[in-house]
């Protein structure tokens, strides 16, 4: 079971991008797998730390592990805008 | 070449570029360069190529490549020893009016060998705002005078005739006269170790260091390269600009030993001056990518080759004459900093072997207020906070961002002392100190940002004013990494008060201590006159990893020395306190009930 490291939170292995965590399986790996994530999201002028003049309309999304809540990755979007979308190559599915 | 003399020919260029910075800050008399290391020195080949980047803001190194390159395009058969280029137009290389390099030729026995070039913002351009940002332009002819190549010393005379119209054009130019002297000097001792170099070691044994140098420098990050991941990574900065909102989007993509940087579904140029030229957002891209990836490699035209550029003209990116730019170096380049520092992280977060090289996004948002008026002496004052130099660290994988650490794009960036400005500016500060919540949360927390207040003191026309171009208020910019969250976004308020009314703090210690109205402003020219008081915060770096797997008595640290507030361990962090410690339960059921809202099954986290 060889996994390999390609974000701060995810590994990929046996041809899955997963939870670097739990090693729950979220997607084919060489794809997309934002959308396999339990997304949740909350504005940024409700964090500790907005300012006065934050835009009240820009969201911090968090994809979560779907298995154990880990956050993996977050961006910060306006409405409407595409997931950021990061593919680390893999080869043969493994290492 | 034996390899003990290539090694000390390339530690004596490394000290030309390092004494020639010296010399520059010397001899400056301006706050924003011998304080705030405003500044750049670097050395390149006799075709305009880079031989040797210097420290200082590092999207000049190879801006400054390409001012090289027009100067010998346009003076093709006019390069003789001892003379002198300024250049300062940003559709031929330059950032934006205000820096202004200033380009030498360095010739041995009749033959050029190399040039060396150094840029600072100097105390005017003659925009129609003082102190070279213009928020108000809306085009080029409105950012102060630009040149796409003029000889202001010509074998080692100075033109008198040129000099004195660029100082016709320009407020205080007894200020800029002595910002443009500084570089004069710092070129002339640039020439004059080099020419000692040559001296020594013979003109072909030190060309053909040159020439090993870079060769090294291109196979060496084409290794890294190949080390390193393939994949395709994304950032997209939000920047905004009088009510209005811009894009910077970035793919990042690394095949083999290549990296592909693609602004394609960037915002189209701006009618305001945010926008930058392609010379420009090639400069931001390397700002991060030379500490980033090559922090053991020297910086030459061997790191500039595996790279490629795609940005679209007419975007905010690759603007078009007449755009205006002067307020690019604080609006699309740093975004285009920003960008790339955050796909770089992602690359690097990506490799075992690198993961320890990663890094959220630093100091996101400089903002540029250039205080103008009449001194506690009289004079004329023009001049910028040196704060926006102060940035956050972005946390890295194994550690929290330094706090007020600094920023990516120039690794010699300070502040100047409160006493420094104090002295040129009839003002004085309430207070200036970390702010707390700024760091981005994480596993690893950003490094915390700052704020301050500035009220006039011993004006003689009872204050000043000061033009403002303070993006990053509206979006946070320092982006996290891994789960991280960004850093707080900037502020930037006017507390105003009638003459009538309390005064505005004269002591206060915080903005709710200032009585007044509270006016958020971004862009513009506002007094700083009466009773006004000024309030700045500024960005802390993005965190990294999850901040509900941050050791929670790092938490309860970051809350006793005021990074962090009570209310964010608990909100963010999932993190109860009791008094300064731990509540070890409380905690897991906080944590536990985060996670559970996170998958939907928590009402509220």
């Amino acid at each position: 079971m060889s996994r390999r490291r390609i974000s701060q939170t995810l590994t990929a292995g046996d041809g899955h991008v997963r939870c670097g965590g739990c090693d729950h399986a979220l997607a084919p790996v060489n794809g997309p797998w934002k959308q396999a994530a339990a997304l949740s999201e909350r504005t940024v002028a409700s964090l500790p730390g907005a300012g006065l003049g934050t835009d009240p309309t820009v969201m911090l999304r968090q994809f979560c592990c779907p298995a154990c809540g880990a956050l993996l990755d977050t961006e910060t979007a306006l409405p409407g805008d595409p997931f950021l979308d990061d593919v680390v190559v893999v080869r043969d599915g493994t290492p | 070449m034996d390899p003990i003399t290539f090694s000390i020919i390339r530690h004596r260029l490394f000290r030309v570029v390092e004494e020639a910075v010296i010399t520059l800050k010397h001899v400056s008399g301006s706050a924003i360069t011998n304080e705030g290391h405003d500044l750049m020195v670097s050395l390149y080949r006799a075709d305009g190529s880079l031989l040797m980047g210097g420290v200082g803001f590092l999207h000049h190194l190879t801006s400054a490549s390409e001012a090289c390159k027009a100067i010998i395009r346009r003076f093709e058969g006019d390069i003789e020893e001892g003379d002198i280029f300024l250049l300062n137009d940003p559709y031929t290389a330059a950032l934006h009016t205000s820096d202004i390099y200033l380009v030498s030729p360095i010739h041995h026995e009749g033959r050029l060998i190399a040039w060396s070039a150094c840029f600072v913002h100097v105390f005017d351009i003659g925009a129609m705002n003082p102190g070279g940002f213009a928020p108000d332009a809306q085009d080029i002819f409105t950012e102060g005078f630009s040149s796409p190549g003029i000889k202001v010393v010509s074998r080692g005379r100075l033109r008198q005739d040129v000099w004195d119209t660029i100082l016709n054009m320009v407020r205080g130019p007894e200020m800029v006269a002595l910002d443009l002297r500084s570089m004069i000097a710092c070129n002339n001792v640039a020439r004059e170790r080099m020419l000692a170099l040559v001296q020594k070691y013979g003109v072909e044994t030190v060309d053909e260091a040159c020439r090993l140098l870079i060769e090294q420098s291109e196979r060496r990050l084409r290794e890294r390269l190949t080390e390193l991941p393939d994949g395709r990574w994304q950032s997209r900065q939000y920047l905004e600009a009088k009510g209005e909102t811009y894009r910077v989007v970035l793919t990042m993509t690394k095949e083999a030993d290549r990296l592909i940087f693609d602004f394609t579904g960037s915002s189209p140029q701006s009618p305001y001056s945010v926008n930058c030229t392609k010379w420009a957002s090639l400069g931001g891209l390397f700002a991060p990518l030379f500490p980033l990836l090559c922090y053991d490699i020297v910086w030459n035209e061997g790191v500039i080759k595996p790279i490629t550029m795609i940005a679209p003209e007419g975007s905010i990116v690759n603007c078009t004459r007449p755009a205006p730019v002067s307020v690019a170096t604080v609006g699309a380049i740093q975004s285009v900093n920003n960008a790339a520092c955050a796909t770089i992280g992602k690359l690097l977060a990506a490799s075992e072997r690198y993961a320890e090289e990663a890094t959220s996004v630093w100091h996101a948002n400089h903002f540029a207020i250039f205080m103008f008026g009449r001194n506690q002496r009289g004079g004329l004052s023009i001049g910028i906070l040196t704060e926006t130099f102060a940035g956050a660290g972005g946390a890295r994988t194994f550690a929290d961002g330094v706090d007020v650490g600094g920023e990516i794009p120039n690794p010699i960036s300070r502040m100047a002392n409160v006493e420094t400005i104090e002295a040129t500016f009839p003002i004085r500060y309430l207070f200036r100190r970390r702010l707390v919540d700024s760091g981005g949360p994480g596993l690893y927390r950003g490094g915390t940002g700052m704020e301050l207040a500035i009220v006039p003191h011993d004006a003689p026309d009872g204050g000043l004013h000061y033009v403002i171009s303070g993006k990053g208020a509206k979006f946070p910019q320092s982006d996290g990494l891994g789960g991280g969250l960004p850093g707080a976004p900037n502020d930037y308020v006017w507390v105003h008060t009638p003459a009538e009314g309390a005064d505005a703090g004269r002591f206060a210690l915080a903005l709710d201590a200032m009585p007044g109205e509270k006016q958020p402003v971004a862009w513009g020219v506002y007094p700083l006159m009466g009773k006004d008081g000024l309030y700045v915060r500024w960005n802390g770096g993005g965190g990294i990893g999850d901040p509900l797997a941050r050791e929670p008595a790092a938490v309860a640290k970051d809350v006793v020395t005021g990074a962090v507030s009570t209310e964010a361990a608990a909100a963010v962090y999932g993190v109860e306190l009791a008094g300064t410690a731990v509540d070890v339960a409380g905690t897991e059921r906080r944590r536990t009930a985060a996670r559970r809202w996170r998958l939907g099954r928590e009402a509220a986290e």
